[in-house]
């Protein structure tokens, strides 16, 4: 007999999750995604992870399973591109466990399926896709929120899913959630108090952000690498030549992993293939103070100027 | 490094490993693995790095260039004995024999 039963999964990074532990921030969806489908499981990992090679005290690999630890919060394998394992450690607390879930295991498993995972914000600006990157700490969040605040959709935070068509690339939405630091949410006058913390060690909170997200792939049209200086005014420069080959690989999420992996060749021909028809930019702004509203100008007159030169 | 001043007609030289490389819309491109930088070798810098594929003498590669871009034999010497230097001083190729 055939089963008819439709089982409902989670929709995420252009993926349809089938997932053994409930994933409440994300969307629902019975089709399957632009990616694929996937499985989040629970299974005792501790022999597997007892067994497997090591590459440093908290990573294992074995052909194409990735394992990693996360003390007092979880094992993980990710295997095949399909397959999400999780073991989770006693009193381990469940946001904490998402968290990796839907950052590193995505990470590993997009390129398992070799789809580049950029790390960074994507937001929607002239129904394009712009991503911004840079370092923990370098104002991504922040200059996405205030764009959002200025009714720019997000298309994904943290992992930005990038598949390549005929040489140009594709920003595949993410889930309706944004990650703050506190100190961007004061600024932005928002109360933490009204949201959870997404991991009690970190001072990070999840903003859900249903009603300004978009859903559907979008060209990725620009990069801007958000960086720090000491005393610089907020600049915008391009970046040229070799070092976007540089900028794409340094803003690969899990890009300790690359290697490993033995996907090097795939990765820097992957980013052969499109780095010429994605600009890229480096947004400097200066260290103390809030230049959201400065970067935001900046940005939108970079984009508004690559566009008429077009 | 004087592996340089060495360079003739005669020397037969051959790609390092720990390269990768690929097509960047006709340009070849580069990155070294061991020092982690990033080289576009142009096109004609191309051709030349895919003429040392396997241990080969730099006339050879003149020819090989010669006939590809349809340039003169002295045109092409001087570009590929230019462009081996530059290969040779970061390292990306490598002496089989120098005679």
């Amino acid at each position: 007999m055939v089963n008819t039963v439709q089982r409902l999964a989670y929709k995420a990074f252009g993926l349809q999750i089938y997932s053994e532990l409930p994933l409440p921030e994300l969307p629902l969806t019975d089709q399957p995604g632009l990616i694929g489908s996937i499985s989040v499981i629970q299974a005792d990992l501790a022999e597997r992870w007892a067994n497997i090679p090591k590459v440093s005290l908290s990573l294992g690999l074995l052909g194409n399973e990735v394992m990693f630890e996360i003390k007092d919060t979880a094992i993980f394998s990710v295997q095949d591109g399909n397959t999400i394992v999780v073991s989770p450690a006693a009193h381990a607390d469940e946001d904490c466990i998402r968290l990796f879930i839907l950052g590193s295991c995505m990470g590993i498993l997009l390129m398992q399926r070799r789809v580049l995972p950029l790390h960074g914000s994507a937001l929607v600006i002239d129904k394009k896709a712009y991503a911004l990157v840079g370092r923990s700490g370098a104002g991504k969040s922040t200059l996405a929120s205030y764009l959002m605040d200025q009714n720019y959709r997000l298309i994904s935070d943290d992992v930005i899913p990038v598949m390549v068509q005929n040489g140009h690339p594709l920003a595949v939405p993410g889930y309706p959630q944004q990650k703050l630091w506190q100190q961007s949410l004061d600024y932005l006058g928002m109360s933490s108090s009204s949201y959870r913390p997404l991991f009690q060690r970190e001072a990070k909170f999840a903003v859900p952000v249903h009603d300004r997200f978009h859903a559907e792939p979008l060209p990725l049209a620009g990069v801007f690498e958000l960086a720090v200086s000491s005393d610089s005014p907020i600049t915008v420069q391009p970046i040229q030549g070799m070092e976007r080959f540089h900028t794409i690989f340094n803003h690969t999420y899990q890009k300790h992993v690359v290697s490993h992996l033995g996907i090097m060749e795939w990765h820097f021909s992957l980013i052969a293939s499109f780095v010429n028809r994605l600009p890229i930019y480096r947004l400097t702004r200066p260290e103390q103070g809030f230049s959201a509203p400065e970067q935001a100008a900046l940005v939108l007159e970079t984009i508004h100027n690559q566009v008429e030169e077009r | 490094m004087n592996n340089t001043n060495m360079l003739s007609l005669e020397s037969v030289l051959v790609q390092q490993a720990g390269n990768i490389a690929s097509d960047m819309d006709g340009e070849k491109v580069m990155l070294n693995v061991k020092n982690g930088k990033y080289y576009n070798l142009g096109e004609v810098g191309g051709e030349i790095w895919n003429a040392l594929a396997s241990p080969a003498p730099v006339s050879l590669v003149v020819e090989t260039i010669k006939d590809n871009f349809e340039v003169s034999a002295e045109l092409a010497e001087r570009d590929v004995f230019s462009f081996l230097q530059h290969l040779l001083e970061e390292d990306l190729i490598e002496f089989v024999s120098r005679p």
